[in-house]
């Protein structure tokens, strides 16, 4: 593998914050390369900055006044003189109008992660599911464009009502969306077709209101799914796509935020399932690389998924970004018999421009790796944020553990407040699903996290949940 | 009743304020205002439209951004950035002394006479959308609160919450935050005045009105 270093000194600046900046930097150093971080006035005392100071003294750390000021952000590039930028996830990783500026400005740069056309193209729901269908890859079923006229709507949601019939739904639901909407508003769920007609009148005057657009989506609602999602690398040429297989990130809170995640996505050698889930696998794997090698796809990607009770696998969006969650795919994977894959250090190795060097037959993966997310947050009261301060924090070292945490371990920790309350990363590898769950609930057990707020009340965090979701891990 | 008389004698044996001009974010700053001594003045006209005297530009992507002082007064020094150099954001570029205007007078020692209502806990507030509506449009003392009313909605680690007034009823008589700062728990969001205690706090106004000299 050609080191990106050789040809040409880069320097990243890394424009994210927590576990995130620590992979980042922990990658750029695996390459050889150097790096400036960032970071806010709250996030001070992040174990990032602690790490970035250590790593590359105090000119690779600046001070910004926020992660989301593109200005700022490449006039610190500019000073630092960097040669790229990673984006991390959030923020502007899938902005395509940032990526395009960071590649087109005077000063150009590279933006580690798709092209910005790449970005753009599968960034769109809509254009996603559109391309989806041109190559013959399942979507979920609905309209693949905003319908405004009354007739065209009825007869999509007829036909979705007679497709879930066909499937043998027994309460087939459906969904009308305003198309200009997000974040679960101008969402309603239509159990049948007279309803379907006042509930589109309504979401349509609604969508008027609010966004000046009277455009719907139509889809079928799917119950009791699982989220299994695929991950896609590819170098610059956007040519020869490869997987690092599957995930399944069903254990979710009920905000619809993941919380566990498993690789691969599900295990039929040792769980039975009432479909043949080594070849949901292999299709969901296939569909994901047809797209990717149309899409002409150039970095790290997920196509996520979610898998009807049935089996049937449904494309519900590409996300084209590093995952949070990249971690446990990577944890499972080998490049030509060697270990330890870092997809992030591949990600930046690609996005330099180096030549990916390894096809698809070169990549093995072996045993479960499971990804808790350790959250600050109280599970018994939907979930809400603890805001407080960590008095220890700590875990017993084994060789099948690794931890990504921006939270120190060797002093207190005030949880900043302008953030997720998201603590650590644990991921655990086992032989088999039987023995990484095992060693999930060794870890669980074994971890110490304490805090108190400011009413001195003890810290509350996800750790219990977490345990007694591990038994049900990929049953579905 | 607070003794206004002996707060007005605390305040006349400190009567500045010591403001330091920060790097609102990063970029290479240039001195207009380049050394101790230089007399400042803030915004003025009737919406606070014209900009104080400009201090500093800070540049970054080609854009310079100026940097005004907020309040009339002295440079009392400058930071340890020269001319030039790259400030980064929160970075000290400069300190003001400021004598403290009647307003100002007035309004700290009504903080130590209105009821005060602390934040609960850190975060960023803002006041629910009719109460807000309101204060923008005909002031904070326009606005009636009561013990237990929904008045402000607290965001927090991307999650909202809100927040029931608990104290005596009144007005808001003084607003303490701004939108989209994070407070610190304990530090006060509004000041109250209960309808029938507007007259002694008038009479404070008043009262500082004419013992309080304004200084140019």
């Amino acid at each position: 593998m050609k080191n990106p270093s050789e040809s040409k000194k880069h320097k990243v600046l890394i424009a994210n914050r927590g576990e995130i900046a620590i992979r980042i930097m922990q990658a750029c150093r695996k390459l050889g390369l150097a790096f400036v971080a960032l970071f806010t006035e709250p996030d001070k005392h992040s174990e990032h900055c602690v790490l970035a100071r250590k790593l590359g003294g105090d000119e690779s750390l600046f001070r910004v006044s926020s992660y989301l000021d593109a200005n700022e952000i490449f006039a610190v590039a500019d000073q630092a003189g960097a040669t790229a930028i990673h984006p991390g996830y959030g923020f502007f990783a899938e902005d395509y109008r940032f990526a395009r500026r960071v590649a087109q400005r005077e000063r150009k740069l590279i933006f580690i992660g798709p092209s910005w056309q790449v970005i753009r193209e599968l960034g769109d729901k809509i254009n996603t599911k559109r391309l989806a269908r041109k190559l013959g890859v399942p979507t979920v079923p609905g309209s693949d464009k905003p319908v405004t006229d009354d007739l065209e709507a009825e007869n999509i949601a007829k036909s979705l009502f007679e497709f879930q019939k066909e499937l043998g739904v027994g309460n087939p639901v459906i969904l009308v969306k305003a198309s200009a909407g997000g974040g679960g508003m101008g969402i309603e769920e239509v159990p049948d077709l007279d309803k379907f007609r006042s509930v589109l009148r309504r979401i349509k005057s609604y969508s008027k209101r609010q966004f000046r657009d009277e455009g719907v989506l139509i889809e079928q609602r799917i119950f009791d799914f699982n989220h299994l999602e695929v991950q896609i690398l590819s170098d610059r040429t956007g040519q020869n796509p490869v997987h690092f297989g599957t995930r399944n990130c069903s254990v979710q809170s009920p905000g619809h935020q993941k919380r566990i995640e498993v690789a691969p996505g599900f295990d039929p050698s040792s769980l039975r399932y009432a479909f043949d889930a080594k070849k949901v696998i292999e299709d969901i794997t296939e569909y994901s690389l047809r797209m990717a090698r149309e899409a002409g796809y150039d970095s790290v990607g997920t196509w996520e998924w979610i898998v009807s009770p049935t089996g049937q696998p449904f494309l519900m969006e590409v996300n084209t970004r590093i995952q949070v969650e990249n971690g446990v795919s990577a944890r499972i994977a080998a490049i030509k018999g060697k270990g330890d894959v870092d997809l992030i250090a591949e990600q930046i190795r690609v996005g330099l421009g180096a030549p990916m060097g390894y096809t698809q037959k070169d990549i093995t993966l072996n045993g479960v790796g499971i990804e808790y997310r350790i959250i600050a947050e109280d599970t018994d009261n939907k979930f809400a944020p603890w805001v407080g301060r960590i008095t220890s924090f700590g875990w017993p070292e084994q060789d099948w553990l690794k931890m990504h945490s921006q939270v120190p371990t060797d002093r207190e920790y005030e949880i900043p407040t302008d953030f997720d309350p998201n603590l650590a990363l644990a991921i655990i590898w086992g032989k088999d699903l039987a023995q990484a769950k095992e060693r999930g609930v060794e870890f669980l057990n074994s971890l110490t996290l304490q805090g108190v707020n400011a009413s001195g009340e003890a810290m509350k965090s996800n750790v219990e949940f977490l345990k007694r979701k591990t038994e049900g891990i990929l049953a579905f | 009743m607070i003794d206004v008389k002996e707060l007005l004698r605390e305040l006349r044996e400190e009567p500045y304020e010591k403001i330091s001009i920060r790097a609102p974010h990063s970029g290479k700053v240039e001195f207009v205002a380049k050394e101790p001594g230089v007399r400042v003045v803030g915004p003025s006209g009737t919406w606070k439209e014209v900009p104080g005297t400009l201090l500093a530009r800070l540049e970054r992507e080609n854009v310079k951004k100026p940097l005004h002082a907020p309040q009339k007064g002295e440079v009392m020094s400058l930071g340890e950035i020269a001319n030039g150099q790259f400030a980064q954001a929160g970075q000290e570029l400069m300190t003001i002394r400021h004598y403290l205007t009647r307003e100002e007078v007035i309004s700290r020692i009504l903080r130590r006479s209105l009821s005060l209502f602390l934040a609960p806990e850190k975060g960023k507030y803002y006041f629910f959308p009719d109460v807000d509506i309101k204060i923008k449009t005909k002031g904070s003392q326009s606005v009636h609160i009561e013990d237990g009313m929904e008045l402000f909605i607290l965001s927090r680690m991307k999650r909202e919450a809100s927040i029931r007034y608990s104290g005596p009823s009144g007005i808001i008589y003084a607003v303490y935050f701004d939108t989209n700062d994070s407070v610190e728990r304990n530090s006060p969001l509004i000041g109250v005045c209960p309808e029938d205690q507007l007259g002694q706090i008038q009479e404070v106004v008043s009262r500082v009105q004419s013992d309080w000299e304004e200084r140019d």
